[in-house]
């Protein structure tokens, strides 16, 4: 009895030795591991300042009192006794937003750009993400075609599009509307076909089995039950490109950044400060109407 | 009258339908029973051509509809309704907008798509819907109603589709007791009253002895046994289902068949049910 | 005729409304959709959208993709190739700053480590107001203030990013199970003992995997703010696509698109190996 209550204390006591060296052989290897991304993302970033030359270019004598100056220029000259004078009076709210009636109508051309670019580019890439989902589309090929257009089109930075179409169709808004159609095409079009692949398709089987054609397998088999996603996606992405539109003005597409390039040619770094407030004023209306809009529509699924 | 004749269908290496020949004569109620896997759902499918068939021919009134395509095939889907186990309803659309959806196949595209339905067809789901005792639904979403009352809106979208032929896939096996009888009999009535031919998918041999007067069985793709309801005994049933002492659980989603088998038949059954135990 | 003017008298009578749609209904729908059609053609008035300028465009943007055939790297390729690495150096960069400021601002503004409401209030507002400000209008006044060259690239993608980071890392903290804080706390441990072995290792992750997705928006980012002046690939596109050197604005493309496929291949391996 003895001896083998003594052999299980020692086998247990072996038990204990063999997990703790097991133990520290994870920690370690966990070390090493750690270590060893240190030291990875250590070059990465070392390497990235070496090739960016922000050691080489930035640091001047005359930095911090350019900054100064920059700085200086931006802030409007307010005086309080002043500030609701009329345009003509130095140091009214009125001078400094002195051009406000052509910023409003810019603003204006860069809501309509987010507005038809969305809609457009939003039916666009309904009609096509069919053809990017596996459940709906057999056809591996022109599946693989349709999404890596899309990839592409996400992926082209927006300013370059918009340059290439102004090369087309001349500055001006018209540039700008088609560059935010394809951009949106590409990335509401994968989030749709994603969609549509979590889709359930014991609808479109009763469709089809009632004698629906294809569209009409689509029309209520699949839109009703991705209504709300669908519609959710399409309302965040008009958010998203109030921004992009106002945005792409700064190459000459059209809208209110134009103007902002405007200000910065001629150096009027208070005027750009006044188009950008009204910018974010408009982007913070905007988002706070289509948020409410969103969570309406969520509450719907639920 | 529908003929199949030698027909085969099968998913890569899996054979669902193997061979499968019969033929059933107009008005006829036609039961088909059989393990799930043995190929029930498969040929139901195959008739209404939502599988397309590697072999074989089906007729329907004498004429080939196996290798229709395109209007006239999604016409054959038309007079050929199918109901399904899930019921495969549009959850967010209406009550009656759903059942409307049983006349795709013979209205013109526009109006479908954008949901205008003419009143004669609008009447038609309405009345539907009355005779199934539905009609106080009509305007409600088909989400947030149960799954015997979604049965029956599913068997009103058949009957709009003024079906020669109803396939029903395994319509009460997702409900409870009560309303797999109030279903069934929905379905036998229209058997009865419409001279519809009916061919319907059962999971429980109870209820094919009650409703059919004839019995298919299936067992891994094939027509095993095809006969007057009368000569489906105990040892038939057994040879449908496979083995004698293997009581077939696993394959036969145990709970479903619980809340469904045993009070059907616990009323005054017509014929005996020994062997029900062994495949419950 | 008068068999189906039964049948439809008979339905109404028993639901009424089901079958003869009132016009009000009709007529309602009806406006909902003119009046965004009429909205929606207004809109393509005003931006002088018409068939004459697209078919005329369309023309010369067939032109343009001829021209793109076949890409070409005129003879640079060694330039872009460090152009595009300046590129992603100056996202890595920029994702840095902008994560290293976000996180005391995530830090002040969760609800669960700043318990008084109107600071992290303010905080939440203050981001969601500079959230809306696109990198490129950044990337402009920053060139205007601080020269060409990449700092004002590496600035214009911090700020726009710090706020977006600050809010989802703020969210993440609140998102924080404090159950195992709980069990921290319950054996003993020190404060900072709780955050290291109740916090970091959840929220770790989250954070990292959040940088990571905006490295890879930021590479996108880092393309846009070359073209006013912020060097890089941007610089290069912008160059070739003002004197209409096509073919050469094709193959840079071409090229950025199969790096960016790379980037965001890797990072989303990393992701999903983080989460």
């Amino acid at each position: 009895m003895k001896d083998s209550a003594a052999s299980t204390g020692t086998s247990s006591l072996n038990r204990v030795a063999a997990i703790e060296s097991e133990w520290r052989q994870t920690i370690r290897k966990s070390r090493l591991q750690t270590f060893a991304w240190m030291i990875l993302v250590s070059i990465i970033l070392l390497g990235s300042v070496e090739l960016s030359a922000v050691g080489k270019s930035s640091v001047d004598a005359g930095w911090i009192d350019r900054i100064a100056s920059f700085v200086d220029r931006l802030i409007p000259d307010l005086r309080a006794d002043a500030l609701f004078a009329g345009r003509q009076v130095d140091g009214s709210l009125a001078s400094w937003f002195y051009d406000l009636p052509r910023w409003l109508e810019a603003m204006r051309e860069t809501v309509a750009m987010a507005f038809v670019g969305t809609v457009v580019g939003g039916l666009m890439a309904l009609g096509l993400s069919f053809q990017a989902a596996a459940n709906l589309n057999r056809n591996a090929f022109l599946r693989h075609t349709v999404r890596r257009g899309f990839d592409a089109a996400r992926t082209i930075p927006d300013v370059i599009l918009a340059l290439i179409f102004a090369a087309a169709f001349s500055l001006g808004a018209v540039a700008g509307v088609l560059t935010i159609i394809i951009t949106t095409m590409g990335s509401l079009g994968k989030l749709f076909s994603e969609c549509m692949e979590n889709a359930e398709m014991n609808q479109v089987d009763a469709i089809e089995g009632v004698g629906g054609n294809r569209l009409l397998q689509l029309r209520f088999g699949i839109l009703p039950q991705l209504l709300p996603q669908i519609l959710s996606y399409w309302l965040l992405r008009m958010e998203i490109n109030l921004s992009v539109a106002a945005a792409l003005g700064i190459v000459g597409a059209g809208g209110i950044g134009m103007e902002l390039e405007r200000a910065i040619s001629f150096t009027e770094f208070d005027t750009y400060l006044a188009i950008l407030i009204l910018i974010v004023f408009c982007i913070f209306v905007i988002d706070l109407v289509s948020e409410q809009l969103r969570h309406r529509l969520i509450g719907l699924t639920q | 009258m529908l003929e199949l004749k030698n027909l085969r269908c099968c998913f890569g290496d899996v054979v669902a339908v193997d061979n499968a020949s019969l033929s059933i004569a107009p008005g006829e109620m036609v039961g088909i029973i059989g393990r799930s896997g043995s190929g029930k759902s498969s040929l139901l499918r195959l008739i209404n051509r939502l599988y397309v068939p590697q072999q074989g021919e089906i007729f329907w009134r004498g004429q080939s509809v196996t290798a229709l395509k395109g209007k006239e095939l999604r016409d054959w889907r038309g007079r050929s309704a199918i109901i399904f186990q899930q019921f495969n309803l549009i959850p967010r659309l209406d009550v009656l907008t759903n059942v409307l959806l049983g006349t795709l196949a013979t209205r013109p595209l526009l109006p479908s798509l954008f949901k205008s339905f003419p009143a004669e067809q609008r009447a038609r789901a309405v009345m539907e819907l009355d005779r199934l005792g539905m009609v106080d639904t009509a305007f409600k979403r088909t989400q947030n109603l149960s799954g015997g009352q979604q049965q029956r809106i599913a068997i009103a979208r058949a009957m709009l589709q003024d079906p020669e032929i109803l396939l029903a896939d395994e319509p009460v096996a997702s409900l409870d007791p009560i309303n797999s009888e109030i279903v069934m009999q929905s379905i036998a009535a229209l058997n009865r009253e419409r001279n519809i031919t009916l061919l319907i998918n059962l999971h429980s041999v109870d209820l094919a002895r009650r409703y059919c007067s004839r019995v298919i069985g299936m067992n891994n793709g094939k027509i095993v046994f095809d006969a007057p309801v009368e000569e489906l005994t105990d040892q038939e049933v057994d040879r449908i289902y496979g083995a004698t002492s293997q009581p077939c659980q696993a394959d036969l989603a145990p709970q479903k068949e619980l809340k469904t088998a045993r009070p059907a038949a616990v009323p005054p059954t017509i014929r005996g049910e020994p062997q029900l135990e062994s495949i419950a | 005729m008068s068999a189906e003017a039964a049948l439809i008298a008979r339905a109404e009578a028993i639901l009424p409304g089901a079958v003869i749609i009132r016009l009000e209904r009709r007529i309602k729908t009806a406006l909902a959709v003119a009046a965004f059609l009429i909205v929606f053609v207004a809109c393509c008035y005003d931006l002088g959208l018409s068939w004459d300028v697209l078919g005329g465009g369309l023309v010369k943007m067939g032109t343009i993709l001829g021209a793109m055939w076949p890409p070409t790297s005129g003879g640079e390729l060694p330039r872009l190739l460090l152009a595009l690495v300046q590129t992603l150096a100056i996202a890595v960069l920029g994702t840095l700053l902008a994560a290293l400021v976000a996180i005391p601002l995530g830090l002040a503004a969760a609800r669960n480590i700043v318990p008084n409401p109107a600071i992290h209030f303010a905080i939440r507002r203050f981001m969601d107001l500079f959230r809306g400000i696109p990198v490129l209008v950044w990337a402009l006044i920053l060139v205007a203030a601080v020269g060409l060259g990449p700092i004002p690239g590496i600035l214009a993608i911090a700020f726009s990013d710090i706020p977006r980071l600050g809010k989802l890392f703020a969210e993440a903290l609140e998102n924080v199970d404090a159950r195992q804080q709980d069990s921290l706390r319950a054996t003993g441990s020190s404060t900072s003992g709780v955050f290291r072995f109740g916090v970091v290792p959840q929220l770790l992750p989250v954070w990292l995997s959040q940088c990571l997705y905006y490295l890879e928006q930021n590479f996108r980012a880092a393309a846009v703010v070359g073209v006013v002046g912020a060097g890089g690939i941007g610089f290069e596109l912008e160059e070739r696509i003002r004197i209409f050197a096509f073919d050469e604005v094709a193959f840079i493309t071409l090229m950025y698109i199969i790096v960016v496929g790379i980037v965001d291949f890797g990072s989303e391996r990393l992701r999903a190996h983080l989460t």
